[in-house]
């Protein structure tokens, strides 16, 4: 996926064929992350903070949930993919973009949870016929951020 | 015939909530962005832009924070508006929490 230009509103985009596929089977994914990992705060009393914790999980939940429809209504539209001259032109507006970005984002930290949470301090990833599948959607994901960044970097 | 006004019903003394508004309008709550590895340095960057409106400098501040020392304090709010950018970071999968100062 190749940032092109700024027309209007739109971010523009040339996408191949199989890109698209690739892109539609990351998204597919989401939500990855469960509403329960995030944790309000590191040091309060898990009693004290208990309401709080609760709603913000039923919150992310919600947001998810809508996300999820956003995500479903956008692979289904027509002319988001339009044909051009080299592949196919695929085009989002500036509010989609953040979105599109927090989806993926979701689905590259969520598929780092599943291989383990590795890091460069020495943790080791966890690979295995269960978990190969995510070290694709980790990459991939990160793959279509960059691209959506790249193009948010370019704006005035 | 002309209208009646209802009678007024005054809460009884002592009926209401006590709340601290100490502990929820003091900005006495931090703020905290924690390292998670995975997550794209521009795209840090970008969640800070978006839920401080902080201009692009200033955010790839604290995003190296968060990168070289494992953490930045982000603001020191209420406990209201600490909840309120938590939840915020939350939604764009970065490891958020606040904690008392």
């Amino acid at each position: 996926m190749k940032f092109i230009r700024i027309e209007g509103d739109d971010f523009v985009f040339q996408i191949g064929p199989r890109e698209k596929l690739l892109l539609f089977q990351v998204l597919r994914l989401y939500p990855l992350i469960p509403s329960s990992y995030f944790r309000l705060s590191k040091t309060a009393d898990a009693t004290e903070v208990q309401a709080d914790q609760h709603l913000l999980e039923e919150a992310l939940a919600e947001q998810k949930k809508e996300n999820r429809k956003q995500l479903e209504e956008m692979l289904r539209e027509p002319g988001r993919f339009a044909a051009g001259q080299n592949g196919l032109r695929f085009s989002l507006r500036a509010p989609q973009m953040e979105w599109l970005l927090q989806v993926l984002n979701d689905i590259r930290v969520g598929s780092w949870l599943i291989l383990g949470s590795p890091d460069q301090a020495g943790k080791p990833i966890v690979l295995n016929e269960q978990t190969a599948p995510y070290f694709w959607s980790m990459e991939m994901s990160g793959y279509f951020q960059s691209a959506l960044l790249e193009a948010l970097n370019e704006q005035p | 015939m002309p209208d009646i006004a209802p009678p007024l019903v005054l809460p009884e003394a002592g009926q209401e909530e006590k709340t601290d508004p100490t502990d929820t309008l003091e900005p006495g709550y931090l703020v905290i962005c924690w390292d998670d590895p995975i997550n794209l340095m521009d795209y840090v960057t970008r969640v800070f832009q978006t839920v401080f409106g902080w201009p692009r400098q200033k955010a790839e501040h604290h995003m190296l924070q968060v990168h070289n020392q494992g953490k930045s304090v982000l603001v020191r709010d209420s406990m209201e508006k600490a909840e309120h950018y938590v939840h915020q970071l939350q939604k764009f999968s970065l490891h958020a929490t606040m904690e008392r100062d």
